[in-house]
Parts: structure tokens; sequence; C-alpha cells
């Protein structure tokens, strides 16, 4: 080994111990634990994969996984949407921009539990922000978390606004990595507004939105907080995320159970994340 | 550089290492935040007295994360925390998963007289394969508080069955509704969570049904149980007189503040709320009365059995000590303070009859009515799934989403099914 290799492996040591103990350690715990009939009150047996054929046959799982493919598919477009936006706003230069950025950055700041009770006081049928606005203008009372529909737009909205600035911010750091001559080349080449974000802003940076998307991706499939808080997983039981499905067999004592169905949405988000790096081309595009 | 490491290393483990002192006791206690300031006073008390110390473990007000926070360590076999209180719905589980340390050698060591505390709840909840697990050391039951004064503006007895509560709760509101449009006749726990089951229980019960059958087994599909669910969605659908958030909404808190800011006939909740009901600065201060549930023609008055029992952990490493504590929690003048100050249900049946109780609360001799009618939730180990599926359906029943019928013909399957797995 020459010294400039010793020295690196001296540089990672520190991310790999990290790794190693808190990430590779727990996941391969939880797979571990997952492979026994491990119920507190029931003798503990090596049961190999009878958790993972429980899994398939589990109906009430897999309407738990639609939910939580649909609840992530549609925060994380709205998040991209809205953060591309804030970004490019917040990208040009105006009088107070940094105060605006700061502005915009604040749901991000706020410790998520708290911000999901703010958004259910919001959702609140007798007191509720939105109900109060809604008597005044027209007269009338929703119950925002009473239907199916109702409870899912009103958590996409709460999830939405609270990590929409996360995805700005990163898109903003991008923004600011390309460099004003392509823009001046196209303007001259005669591009329009549109064609220089599509043509110019967004392959620069593209890198940086699969980073964006990876992040939130992740996040939005393993949500348990905003939807333990706002809803409980109700109306019944439609806004049961994975992750809170598998908690209430962790409360039952069912651990082993509990572990194949955190096993299984690890498996889930990992397959979504190697295709955003497919699909980004990530090696090529990167610097 | 590495000198300065080193001794920080070093400093950490030492100061770490030397934490606890003996012989120390970890009891722990979640609540409301004035309940847990409670009984760091009565855990003094006990200092004062027996010269055993006892760090008090401040748990959560929520009652799932009470439960999570002793899962973790009693399945780890931890030996803190040595005693804690569990909800009622908890024991059969923790009792089957050998977390509890039976109590019985103390109980006859120290001729612990355990025909004090009442009886039938000891015997539904605290006796596991013929051992003592656990203690009752409050008790809790569903009540309906009514609002007197409206009760005699409006000429309306205090209803005894369903049919003629629903007449008195249809006509009072529509006479408030002209004053006050947010009037709601009847307010209780839909939400899907577990208080929502202890309330489907009770109205069960008052129809003369059941979650299990003589025999033991799970049947939630008879036609007493579609019945008295087809009535808690008509009270939201049909006769409107419970508010069209009880089923998203509607947990104990949010109940009780809705019939506190007077918008409210008939209020189903836990003893708790009577204290803060009649509490300074509450607008139905000295308006409110309390009685049993009512009844169905052929079923009964129901409450469903809550409270908060304690229990030893088998992993403590401090089980003479821990049981003093018991004991002391359970004494006579603790179970009064406890009542007194905090309006907790004693577990013991002689505080009932104390004078300055009687005198203080006057409203305990319908409580102790109540206790005698109390159901208790089923006593499986893996009661936990059946709950999450009862809540699941009974709550997209009375959403209007599902008919009553259906819902719980599901609701069976789905338990069988599920129970199936936990049956060794």
């Amino acid at each position: 080994m020459n010294r400039e290799i010793r020295e690196a492996f001296f540089f990672i040591l520190p991310l790999g111990i990290f790794v190693l103990l808190l990430m590779l350690l727990p996941v391969t715990g939880s797979l571990w634990i997952s492979l026994w009939q491990d119920v507190s009150f029931l003798p503990r047996k090596f049961a190999g994969l009878g958790n993972y054929i429980r899994l398939f046959k589990d109906s009430q799982l897999w309407r738990s996984v639609g939910f939580t493919l649909a609840f992530s598919f549609a925060s994380v477009s709205l998040e991209m949407i809205a953060g591309t936006i804030i970004a490019l706003v917040l990208n040009e230069s105006f009088r107070f921009r940094g105060i605006m950025r700061g502005t915009a950055l604040l749901p991000w700041a706020i410790p998520s539990v708290i911000g999901a009770r703010i958004w259910q006081l919001i959702y609140r049928y007798d007191y509720g922000l939105a109900n109060y606005v809604l008597r005044g203008t027209s007269g009338l009372s929703v119950n925002w978390l009473g239907s199916s529909g109702g409870a899912f737009l009103s958590l996409v909205l709460a999830d939405s606004w609270r990590t929409t600035p996360f995805v700005a911010i990163i898109l903003l750091a991008g923004l600011q990595s390309v460099p004003e001559s392509l823009y001046e080349q196209a303007k001259i080449d005669g591009a329009n507004l549109f064609q220089r974000f599509f043509k110019v802003t967004l392959p620069v940076i593209k890198p940086v939105v699969i980073v964006a998307l990876i992040f939130r991706t992740i996040d939005a499939l393993r949500v348990f907080d905003i939807i333990y808080v706002i809803t409980g997983g109700g109306p019944g039981g439609f806004t049961t995320s994975i992750s809170l499905y598998s908690y209430k067999y962790f409360l039952l004592g069912d651990f082993g159970y509990g572990s194949t169905v955190s096993i299984f949405l690890f498996i889930i988000a990992f397959t979504i994340v190697i295709l955003y790096i497919r699909a980004g081309r990530f090696r090529e595009a990167a610097l | 550089m590495r000198r300065l490491f080193l001794s920080v290393v070093i400093s950490f483990g030492i100061f770490s290492g030397c934490t606890k002192k003996e012989p120390l006791l970890t009891f722990a206690v979640g609540g409301a935040p004035n309940e847990v300031d409670y009984w760091e006073e009565l855990i003094r008390e006990f200092e004062n007295r027996t010269h055993i110390s006892v760090k008090l473990l401040r748990q959560p007000t929520d009652t799932d994360l009470r439960r999570q926070s002793l899962v973790t360590p009693l399945n780890a076999k931890e030996k803190d925390p040595d005693l804690f209180l569990m909800d009622v719905a908890w024991v059969a589980q923790f009792a089957a998963s050998g977390w509890l340390f039976s109590l019985d050698s103390r109980i006859k060591k120290t001729s612990f007289d355990i025909t004090q505390l009442f009886s039938s709840v000891v015997n539904q909840v605290d006796v596991y394969k013929g051992e003592v697990i656990s203690l009752p050391v409050y008790i809790d039951c569903g009540l309906l508080y009514f609002r007197k004064d409206l009760l005699i503006k409006y000429g309306c007895p205090v209803p005894e069955i369903w049919s003629d509560f629903l007449e008195c709760a249809k006509e009072i509101q529509g006479e408030e509704r002209k004053n006050n449009p947010n009037f709601y006749g009847f307010v209780w726990q839909g939400a899907q969570y577990e208080g929502l089951v202890c309330n489907f229980i009770e109205f069960i019960a008052s129809n003369g049904g059941d979650i299990t059958d003589k025999s033991g087994s799970i049947t939630v599909n008879s036609e007493e149980n579609i019945q008295a669910l087809q009535f808690m969605r008509d009270l939201i659908h049909k006769y409107k007189i419970s508010p069209p958030n009880t089923f998203t909404e509607m947990r104990e808190e949010e109940v009780r503040t809705f019939f506190e800011s007077g918008n409210a006939l008939f209020e189903r909740n836990w003893p708790y709320a009577w204290k803060l009901h009649d509490s300074q600065g509450s607008p139905v201060r000295g308006k409110v009365g309390i009685t049993l549930l009512p009844k169905f023609d052929n079923g009964r008055h129901a409450a469903s059995l809550g409270g908060w029992h304690i229990g030893i952990s088998r992993y403590s490493d401090k089980k003479d000590e821990a049981w003093e504590l018991v004991k002391f929690i359970l004494s006579y003048k603790t179970q009064k303070k406890l009542c007194l100050n905090l309006a907790w249900n004693p577990a013991r049946v002689d505080v009932y009859d104390d004078t300055e109780v009687k005198e203080r609360m006057p409203h305990m001799n319908v409580l102790k009515k109540a206790f005698e009618n109390a159901v208790a939730r089923p006593n499986f180990p893996y009661y936990t799934q059946i709950s999450e599926v009862l809540q699941r359906y009974v709550n997209t029943a009375i959403s209007g989403k599902i008919n009553s019928g259906e819902a719980l013909e599901q609701a069976q399957q789905e338990i069988f099914k599920n129970v199936k797995r936990y049956h060794e």
C-alpha cells in the first residue's frame, strides 16, 4: 500500500465506521429478527421465510403499500415542482433577497411533529383555520380529514409545506453553479424563457435534482410523524403508511413480523433509489 | 492532543460508571404533567418514610408512547424500570410475555389484604394463570355527563334508555341551535384509536352484545353488535346529534373541551373530566351531572373498564423494595390522597366510604355503581391486534363508508385470520 492510498483509507474510515454502526448493523439486525417468530408472548423459534410469506398474503399491508406509494408520488411531485419555482425565484437578484431566502426556509426549520400539529389545528373541523376561512366566505364547513381523498390531500399538503424548502435550497445551490455565460449564449441563439430552462438549466442541475429526489423519496416512503399526528391512520385505516403499520406490530409485541414489514419498506426504497440513479445516469452527469 | 483525547475518554468512563447509587428503585410513570408532579411528591414522602430512594422515570402523556417506552426495556430484559404503571389493556400482553413478577409470595409474606381492592377488577385483569401479577392503582370507566340546567329547562328527565336519550337530545339540540348553531346533542370518542373500542364495547354491551361469546371465542358480528354499531353511525349521519368530525378528531380531550365550552348536551367520557368541568373558569361549572350510560331495552348500563395497574418487572433487581412501594401506593392514605388531589378513583373499596371523600366528591357514589357495571376489554395477550382491526372497521362504518353488518363481518374474518397466528 502506498502512502496516498493509506491516507485515503484513513480519510474514509470515519465515514465507514459511521455507515457500519448506524446503518448496516441495524439493517442486518432487522433482517435477522425478521427470520424469527419473535412474539413477546410466544416461544421464540426460527421461522425462515415464514414472515415473508405472511407478508404477501397480508391484504392490509398491500393497502398500506398502495397508500404509501401514492402519497410519496404525490408529495414528491408537488415538492419538486414548487421547490423548483421557489429556487428559480430566489436565484434572481432583487431587494430583500436574503430575507426572502431565510423566510422560505422556515417550515423546514420547524420540527416535523410541531409542523404536523399546526396542520392538525388548521384542519380541525370545529375551530380549524381552514373552516374558519371557509365559513367566513361561503358559510360552509368541511370535514377535511373525514373522507379518504380529503385526508390524502391534507397529508400531501402538510408534508409538502414542510419539505418544499429543503428541495428549494438544494436546487438553489445547483442553480448557482450554472454559468451566466450559458444563458447569454442561449439568448443570442434566440431561446425563450422555457427553452432556456429546459435546455440549459435543467441538464446542468440534473445531478442536484436527482439528489433532491432521492432524499425526498426515501423520506416520503417512510413517512410516520405527520400521519401519526394528523390522522392516526384514519379514516378507517386508509392513511396507514407502511411505517405506521410496522409500528403497530411493535406495540403488539410481534417484533418478527414488524421487522419483516420494515425490511420490505427498505427493499422498496432501495429499488426506487437504484432506478433513480440509473435513470439519471449519475456517473456521466456528475462533474 | 492525544493526551487531551485520552483524558476526555477516561473521564467520560468514570462519570458514566458511577451514576447508580443503591438502593435505587426506578418507577416509570406517565400521564398529565400535574399527575407526574404529584407522583414526585408522593415518592418523596415514601423516601422519607422508608429510606429507599426512588428515581421517577417520567413518561409521556400519550398511552401508546408510555407503552412503547416500557416494551423496549422489558423485551431487552433490562433491570430498570423496576416497577411501572400499565393500562388495563396491556396487562394480559405483559403477563403472557413473562415480563411481570408474580406478586403471590409477597402478598402472602407481608399479609397484604387484597380483598380491600375491587375484586371484580382484580379477577378480570390482574390474575394470570392463577397468579396475581399486578394490582389496580386506580379505576376508570365510561360515564355519561349531562347538562343539568338544560335538562331542567326543557323538562327532560335524566335518560335511562337510548330511545329517551335520543328524543331528549334531538329536541334540546333543535331548540339550542336557535341561539347557538354549533350546539350538538351528544359527543363521544369516535376517532380511530383505542378509545373508539372502549365506546364500541359500551354501545354493544348496552344492547346485550359482547366481543367474545360464552366459550371465550371472538364473535364481533352478532346481531346485537351490528344493531349497536348502526346506532353509533346513526347518531352522526341520521339523527345528526353528534358532530361530523366525531369519526376523525374526537378523542377524550376534544370531546371534553367541546362539552366544556357549552356546545353539547351529553358527553361520554372518563371520570377525569369531572374535576375539569367543575373547575374555576369552566363555562359549565355547576351545571354538570353524571350518570351511567343509557341502555337499549334488552341490554344493561355498561361502562368500559379503564384504569392503570401497577406491576413489578420480572427482571428487577430490587423486588423487595419495589413491593414496599406497591404497598405504599395501595395504602388507604395514599389512595385517598390520589383521590382528593388528582380526582382518581381509588382501587380500594374502603376509600369510597371515607367521610372526607364523600363530602368533597359527592359524585363518587355514581362511580362506585358504574364500576359494578364495568365491562373489561377481552383479556388476550394479542388484544392489540383485535383492537387494531376493530378500530379500523368500526371507524369505517361510522364514517358512513360501509354498512354496519358488512364492517363487522369483515372485522370478524380479519380478526380470525390474524389471531390464529398468535395461538401456541
